[in-house]
């Protein structure tokens, strides 16, 4: 029957043996393409993942540092700082148009065109615009969910309700203490279904960049390793890349149920 | 069983609220025509009428949300204190809707202390002092507490309003706009979605509050209640109000000179038998009642002057029903 449950183990059995087979399929490429080209390196075995593994952790002999932390602590920063920004700019600006209409007239058309221009594809502009250092990437991460992240703020300020705010008035809220106080609480956990839904773009604006004019971090260190066929590096960072996509992403579901659990039972 | 024999009653010059005449336009089209309405302090006033008559519309600009096209509503906080014309929504007026009654990132007792917290207090106060904040935001929720326990409502302190069942979130609602200690409470269609079990139980409580106003104006208090309840249940509107004011555009316009339908007025003003939340109703008077009312402002039989049902203040003069002893 179309939307029958099943019970949690038997999901869980199902999610793990999904993992399982995609594992299993990639050994048997592997293997089927080292009885052809023993020496190869684009499919590695999982001996030579290992390897690959062993040359990110183990201290480079050139930098005298270790790959994984080298960009990690670059990529990192530049993501969260890049967030930081965009989701404090969009928060202003989706409070200031959902709450007061002469904003909502003002910047809703500029934020919606803004909203359709790929980042990646304004690259020079931020180039021009920031530089080549951290200021560029964070520029255009914050700049590049800005937007959508404005309008789901905006959007999620217009579904509170009229007798919602009305009330609030009746109780001695002054204007600020009604946005502060009401509203802003009131669309917080959207928000962050919001961050949520604009991780995943804001590490696709950051790699990019950093692949074109990085000379440190994740995108750098995929690109210079592609160059070499080097995909026993490259493999093990896009699952570093996965594993921390997640990890932030369940992060903020747990922050959500922790503390917005009139929320999540509103959403079912 | 009519409990006209209730000891004070209302000083009828204390007035709470105050219509004067008002008239609202939506466009070209008039909603609302002459309203003059003065409300006692310690009534209990149900408003009634068909859908789509102007009740909402009547509420809005007691409220201040949308105010009339012409004429003002004027509200006196305490006896013989500064009247003010109503202009946006404001503290002296509590609103109790059918619906987002309560903030639903609030508990029960956070919800019934926000107000005094709002009220009482300024953003820079709470985060610049915030020891003293804390102090007095723990004296808040006691407060909460002891109303919403006096409210039965006790083992909900610290449930969401996705918790609570329908009855419980409207108690809370009343709870939390009492809390504020209103000159007037504002009930828009408060029991509306509810089944008729916790309807009763709450127009009980309703009653509840009438008897603490009595119980005020024997100790020559001021009533501490004075509500205005929105309601399209004539039932309910007979059984809690003291007072049964029906808006209906069905009156002989024409009869008074005027070429085109100027909107919905007042067609029904009269004083309602009293109950106390032990008392039995007296069905056969709620039917008689019923009849006359359901005749004037819901069909519009029987109507040769908007006047002719709209009696309250020659009754009070006169000492009827609870007026008797004024």
């Amino acid at each position: 029957m179309i939307r029958h449950p099943i019970s949690k183990k038997a999901a869980l059995v199902l999610g793990l043996l999904s993992i399982l087979t995609m594992l299993g399929f990639y050994t048997l490429v592997s293997g089927w393409q080292h009885k052809t080209n023993p020496d190869d390196t684009t499919i590695p075995t999982w001996s030579q993942l290992a390897d690959g593994v062993k040359q990110i952790v183990s201290v480079d002999e050139r930098s005298e540092e270790r790959w994984i932390v080298e960009d990690g602590e670059a990529t990192l920063s530049r993501l969260f700082l890049g967030l930081f920004f965009g989701v404090l700019g969009a928060v202003v600006l989706g409070l200031l148009m959902g709450c007061f209409t002469p904003f909502e007239s003002f910047l809703g058309p500029p934020l919606s065109l803004l909203a359709k221009v790929p980042p990646t594809a304004a690259l020079a502009v931020f180039f021009v615009l920031a530089g080549t250092d951290t200021r560029m990437y964070v520029a255009m991460i914050a700049f590049g969910v800005l937007p959508t992240l404005a309008q789901s703020v905006y959007l999620a300020v217009r579904e509170v309700p009229d007798e919602t705010l009305y009330k609030a008035y009746t109780l001695g809220a002054s204007q600020t203490e009604l946005i502060w106080n009401i509203i802003f609480r009131q669309i917080l956990p959207k928000l962050i279904d919001a961050v949520r839904l604009q991780i995943g773009p804001a590490m696709v604006y950051l790699i990019a960049a950093e692949m074109v004019v990085g000379d440190v971090g994740f995108g750098y260190r995929i690109r210079l390793q592609s160059r070499l066929l080097n995909m026993s590096v490259v493999y093990p960072y896009l699952a570093v890349l996965a594993a921390f996509g997640f990890a932030m992403d369940d992060m903020l579901r747990r922050v959500q149920r922790f503390f917005f659990r009139w929320y999540v039972h509103e959403k079912r | 069983m009519k409990n006209d024999k209730e000891t004070a009653v209302p000083v009828t010059e204390d007035i709470v609220l105050e219509c004067r005449n008002i008239n609202h336009r939506f466009g070209d089209k008039q909603v609302l025509y002459n309203i003059d309405l003065k409300i006692i302090r310690g009534e209990i006033v149900a408003l009634v009428g068909a859908s789509g008559c102007g009740k909402s519309t009547l509420l809005r600009a007691i409220v201040g949300t949308h105010p009339p096209t012409e004429g003002e509503v004027v509200v006196k906080h305490s006896k013989g204190g500064p009247e003010h014309t109503v202009r946006r929504p404001g503290r002296d007026r509590g609103i109790v809707y059918q619906q987002y009654t309560l903030f639903p990132f609030l508990t029960a007792r956070e919800n019934v202390a926000v107000g005094l917290m709002l009220d009482q207090t300024s953003i820079p106060f709470r985060l610049f002092r915030y020891p003293a904040w804390r102090a007095l935001r723990k004296k808040h929720l006691a407060e909460a507490d002891e109303l919403l326990e006096s409210l039965k409502l006790g083992n909900a302190l610290n449930q969401y309003p996705h918790e609570m069942s329908g009855g419980m979130r409207q108690r809370v609602g009343i709870a939390q706009a009492l809390v504020m200690k209103p000159a007037i409470l504002l009930l828009d269609e408060p029991f509306g979605a509810l089944d008729e079990a916790t309807r009763e139980e709450l127009q009980k409580m309703l009653l509840t509050l009438y008897a603490k106003n009595t119980e005020a104006r024997k100790n020559n208090q001021p009533p501490p209640y004075t509500i205005l309840i929105v309601t399209h249940e004539l039932n309910e509107a007979i059984y809690v109000g003291d007072r049964v004011v029906a808006l209906s555009q069905h009156w002989d316009h024409a009869g008074t000179g005027l070429a085109r339908h100027p909107g919905a007025t007042v067609v029904y003003d009269r004083m309602m038998p009293v109950y106390l939340p032990d008392q039995t109703p007296d069905f056969g008077d709620f039917k008689t009642k019923k009849d006359v009312l359901r005749n004037v402002a819901f069909e519009g039989r029987f109507i040769t002057d908007r006047n002719e049902h709209v009696t309250f203040w020659q009754e009070v003069g006169a000492g009827e029903g609870w007026a008797k002893n004024r």
